[in-house]
C-alpha cells in the first residue's frame, strides 16, 4: 500500500476498508457476533445451497451507530486536514468503537435482522433445502473494490473464495444486492473462477411465485425503490414487481419517471454516507420525498442501506403514516409465515 | 485548506443553498419531459446513437490519422489548421492569432473552458465577449458555469434581473424574461460587427470535408462565426470523425439528448468566407470572415484513448444528459466538477487536467449508481471508469508521475 496515494481515500471509507481486511466485517466488531439473528433458526452450516446474509442487515443499528462515529471522524478530519491515523482519532474524540458495539449488542435485539428471519422463513415454505455459514460466513469485501484497493479486494476475493470451497458450498442464495453482486460478478472477474452459481432471493421467490396462494393481510397502497445494485447491477427489475403483483390486497403505485433502471440512488451508494454523510442525507430525503408522493403507505425496498437512507429520509420529512420495509417482511407477511 | 477539504466546504453549501435545488429541479423536469417527447417523436434516435457509438469508437482509436486529414483538407480550402499537443500549445497559438487590443466575440465552448481561454486573451489585453446569453450572465458574475450547456443553470431570474439593470443603468423587473433576453441582445448587437475575431469550439467535425458542426438554438454562434472578418475555432480531437455522414449522425444525436429535440440552428463551416462571381477569379474573404483558423487540441486526449476503460470519456457528446441523472448533481450543480462535471468528470480532471486532488475529491463524490449511463445515448459506463480512477488513485505509484498509470 502506497501511503502516499492512499491519503487521497477519504478518512470514512479507509476505516471500513481496514475493518473489512483486518476484522472481515464492515463494521469491525469481533467474529460471529453477527450471526446472533439466526441462533434459534437451527439452520444447517454443511450444505451445497446456502444463505449469504451478508453485513447490512445484520449490523443495521450498529451501522446507525457506525455512522456517528463516521460524522465524527469525518468533522475532525476537516479541522485536522485528515492526516491523523484512526486510533489517534478515536483517542482525541474520546470514541470507544468497540465499547459502542459491545453495548448494541448487549440489546441484544433481533428487529434489525427480521428482513433476514423473514427471507429464511420464505425460503423454508418454498421447499428450497439451505444453509447458513453464521460465524465463519466471511464478510463479500466488495467495499475494497468500490473504494479501489483492488489489490486488496483481490486477497479478500481468493480468500472468501476458498472458504466457501472449503466448506463444500456449490451454490449461494444473496440477499444484499451489493454483497450479490460481488459474488456473483466481482469476486469470479477478481480472481477467475467461474465455478458457483449464485442467485438472489427475489429470483428464487420469482420462480415459484405463480403456485403460490399469496395475500396481504390488509388493502394497501405500496410502492417500490429499486436498489441500485439489484436494478442496474444485477438487472433484477421484474422479479420484485411479479412479486408483489402476485400478492392480493396490495396495490402497486410507482413514480413517474424514477423507476427500474431509472430509480433515484437513496444517497447510500458505494460508500457515499461514509465520505458525505450530511449530503447522503439530503439525497435520502430526495428520494423519500419521489416515493411519498406516489400517496403510497408503505415503501417496500430490498436493501438494507436503502432501508436506513428512507428511514432516515421519512423521519427529516416528518411523514407520517408511511413506513419502509423489506420485501422479505412483506412476503413473510403475505406467507403468513 | 486541503483541495478535498475546501472541495467538500463547497459541495455542502451548494447542497444547502434552496435556489440552486429549485433550478435544478425545474430543470430535471423539464429536461425529462423533453426527451422523452422527443424520442417518441424521433424514435430513430436511439438505434441513431448505438452507430454513432460505433463511429465514436471507432474515431476515437485514429484521431491522430483523423486530425492529418483534416487539417490537409482544411488548407486545401484555404483555411488554417494547427495542432496543439498540449493546453498550453493552443494557448499559444491562438494568442499569437489574436495579438491584444482585439475585440472578440466568443460562442460558449467546453473545450476553452478547459484551457481558460477567455482569461488567457483578457491577460493578453483584449477584450472578450461571451456572447451565448447564459455564459453571458455568467461572464458578468464573474462566476463560473455549473453545467456544460446550461452554464447560467443556477442563477434565477431575479439575479440576471439586477445584473442587466446594473450593466444599463435600467430598472429591469425579474418577471420580464423577454426582456432581459432582449436586453442580452441589445448589449451584444453591436460587438459582432466590431469584432476583430469571432471564436468557438465545435461540436464534431468530419475529417474528410474538414466540416465543423455547430448546433445552437440562440443564433449567437452563427453571427460570431461570420459577422468578424477572422474565425478561430478550438476543437478537441476527440471531436473528429471520419466523414461527413458520420457527422450528421453524431450531430442529430447530440442534440436531441441535449435537448433541443429540433436545433434552431446547426452551422457547418469548412473555411474562410469566398466568391467567385466576378470573372470567376476565386477571392477569399467575402461576406463571412476572410481567415478561418482550427486549432486541434491534444491534452492528453491519445494518451486517455489508450485506456481499456477511462477512454469512454472520449465517447462523450457532451449533450449533459447525464447530469440531469445524478442524484448529487441535482443538488450542488457543477460544484461536483472541475472543468468538466460530476462523474465523468472527474476522469476528465484527472486524465486531461491532470489535477489529481479534485479528480479524487469528485471521484469520492460519484455514487457509482448507474443512473448516468441508463441516461448517456453512447451508454458510457462511468461508474466503471470512477472505480477505475479509484483503484489508480488509492494504489497509483502512478500518481506521482504526471502520466497517470499510462
Amino acid at each position: 500500500m502506497n501511503k502516499e496515494s492512499r491519503r487521497l481515500i477519504p478518512p470514512g471509507l479507509s476505516y471500513l476498508a481496514d475493518n473489512i481486511t483486518s476484522k472481515d466485517n464492515l463494521l469491525g466488531t469481533s467474529k460471529g457476533a453477527g450471526a446472533k439473528w439466526a441462533e434459534d433458526l437451527r439452520l444447517p452450516k454443511e450444505m451445497e445451497t446456502i444463505f449469504f446474509a451478508g453485513c447490512g442487515y445484520q449490523y443495521n443499528s450498529q451501522l446507525e451507530s457506525l455512522m456517528s462515529l463516521i460524522r465524527k471522524i469525518d468533522k475532525s478530519a476537516i479541522s485536522t486536514e485528515r492526516t491523523m491515523s484512526l486510533a489517534r482519532f478515536q483517542k482525541k474524540l474520546g470514541v470507544d468503537a468497540a465499547g459502542i458495539y459491545r453495548r448494541v449488542m448487549a440489546r441484544g435485539s433481533n428487529a434489525d435482522a427480521q428482513p433476514l428471519r423473514d427471507a429464511v422463513k420464505v425460503l423454508d415454505s418454498l421447499g428450497v433445502k439451505f444453509g447458513y455459514l453464521a460465524d465463519e460466513e466471511p464478510c463479500c469485501g466488495g467495499l475494497l473494490h468500490y473504494i479501489g484497493l483492488h489489490e486488496e479486494f483481490a486477497k479478500h476475493a481468493q480468500e472468501v473464495y476458498n472458504r466457501l470451497k472449503s466448506m463444500g458450498v456449490k451454490q449461494i442464495i444473496g440477499i444484499i444486492p451489493s454483497c450479490t453482486y460481488t459474488l456473483r460478478n466481482l469476486i469470479p472477474n477478481s480472481i477467475d473462477r467461474h465455478d458457483l452459481e449464485v442467485k438472489h432471493f427475489c429470483e428464487v421467490v420469482a420462480e415459484s411465485i405463480s403456485s403460490l396462494e399469496l395475500r396481504f393481510p390488509r388493502e394497501v397502497k405500496v410502492t417500490y425503490h429499486d436498489p441500485c445494485q439489484l436494478a442496474r447491477y444485477l438487472g433484477l427489475i421484474d422479479e420484485p414487481r411479479q412479486i408483489l403483483r402476485a400478492i392480493k390486497g396490495i396495490e402497486l403505485v410507482e413514480t413517474e419517471w424514477t423507476r427500474g433502471e431509472w430509480a433515484t440512488c437513496c444517497g447510500g451508494g458505494g460508500g457515499f454516507e461514509a465520505v458525505f454523510p450530511e449530503l447522503s442525507q439530503i439525497l435520502a430525503v430526495n428520494r423519500a420525498k419521489e416515493l411519498v408522493e406516489t400517496g403510497a403507505e408503505i415503501i417496500v425496498t430490498h436493501c438494507p442501506g436503502c432501508i436506513m437512507q428512507l428511514k432516515a429520509g421519512l423521519k427529516e420529512l416528518k411523514t407520517n403514516g408511511v413506513e419502509v420495509l423489506d420485501l422479505t417482511q412483506i412476503l413473510a407477511m403475505a406467507m403468513g409465515v | 485548506m486541503s483541495i478535498f477539504t475546501e472541495y467538500k466546504k463547497e459541495i455542502m453549501d451548494a447542497a444547502h443553498n434552496e435556489r440552486i435545488r429549485t433550478a435544478l429541479t425545474r430543470a430535471i423536469r423539464t429536461y425529462r419531459a423533453n426527451i422523452n417527447k422527443a424520442l417518441k417523436k424521433y424514435p430513430h434516435t436511439i438505434k441513431m446513437a448505438e452507430e454513432v457509438k460505433e463511429i465514436k469508437e471507432k474515431s476515437v482509436n485514429q484521431m491522430e490519422k483523423l486530425v492529418q486529414e483534416a487539417c490537409e483538407v482544411i488548407e486545401d480550402n484555404k483555411g488554417k489548421a494547427y495542432i496543439a499537443k498540449t493546453a498550453d500549445e493552443a494557448l499559444k497559438i491562438i494568442g499569437n492569432l489574436v495579438g491584444k487590443d482585439k475585440l472578440i466575440v466568443k460562442g460558449k465552448s467546453m473545450t476553452g473552458e478547459e484551457i481558460g481561454l477567455r482569461e488567457h486573451l483578457e491577460e493578453l489585453g483584449n477584450e472578450v465577449y461571451e456572447t451565448d446569453t447564459g455564459e453571458f450572465i455568467i461572464q458578468k458574475l464573474g462566476s463560473r458555469p455549473m453545467h456544460i450547456l446550461a452554464p447560467a443553470i443556477h442563477v434565477p431570474r431575479e439575479d440576471v434581473a439586477q445584473l442587466f439593470s446594473k450593466l444599463t443603468g435600467e430598472e429591469l423587473p425579474p418577471d420580464d424574461i423577454g426582456r432581459l433576453v432582449a436586453t442580452a441582445r441589445k448589449l451584444l448587437r453591436e460587438k459582432y460587427f466590431q469584432a476583430d475575431i469571432g471564436m468557438s469550439g465545435a461540436n464534431v467535425v468530419a475529417a474528410d470535408t474538414g466540416a465543423l458542426f455547430l448546433i445552437e438554438n440562440e443564433g449567437n454562434i452563427r453571427l460570431a462565426t461570420s459577422a468578424p472578418p477572422v474565425h478561430i475555432a478550438l476543437v478537441g480531437m476527440e471531436k473528429l470523425v471520419p466523414t461527413f455522414n458520420d457527422a450528421c449522425k453524431v450531430a442529430e444525436v447530440t442534440w436531441r439528448y441535449a435537448n433541443y429535440t429540433i436545433p434552431q440552428y446547426v452551422s457547418v463551416l469548412s473555411g474562410p468566407s469566398a466568391t467567385g462571381d466576378i470573372e470567376k477569379v476565386i477571392t477569399y474573404g467575402a461576406h463571412g470572415p476572410r481567415e478561418f483558423h482550427v486549432i486541434f487540441m491534444d491534452d492528453g486526449r491519445t494518451k486517455l484513448a489508450k485506456h481499456p476503460i477511462l477512454r469512454q470519456a472520449l465517447y462523450c457528446l457532451r449533450c449533459g444528459g447525464c447530469l440531469y441523472e445524478c442524484p448529487v448533481f441535482a443538488v450542488t450543480a457543477g460544484h461536483f466538477g472541475d472543468k468538466y462535471f460530476a462523474g465523468i468528470g472527474a476522469i476528465w480532471a484527472a486524465m486531461i487536467s491532470q489535477n489529481i486532488e479534485k479528480a479524487a475529491s469528485m471521484a469520492y463524490t460519484c455514487l457509482t449508481c448507474g443512473r448516468c449511463k441508463v441516461r448517456c445515448p453512447m451508454k458510457i459506463d462511468t461508474p466503471a471508469m470512477i472505480v477505475e480512477l479509484r483503484k489508480l488513485i488509492a494504489e497509483g505509484d502512478h500518481l506521482s508521475q504526471p502520466d497517470l498509470a499510462l
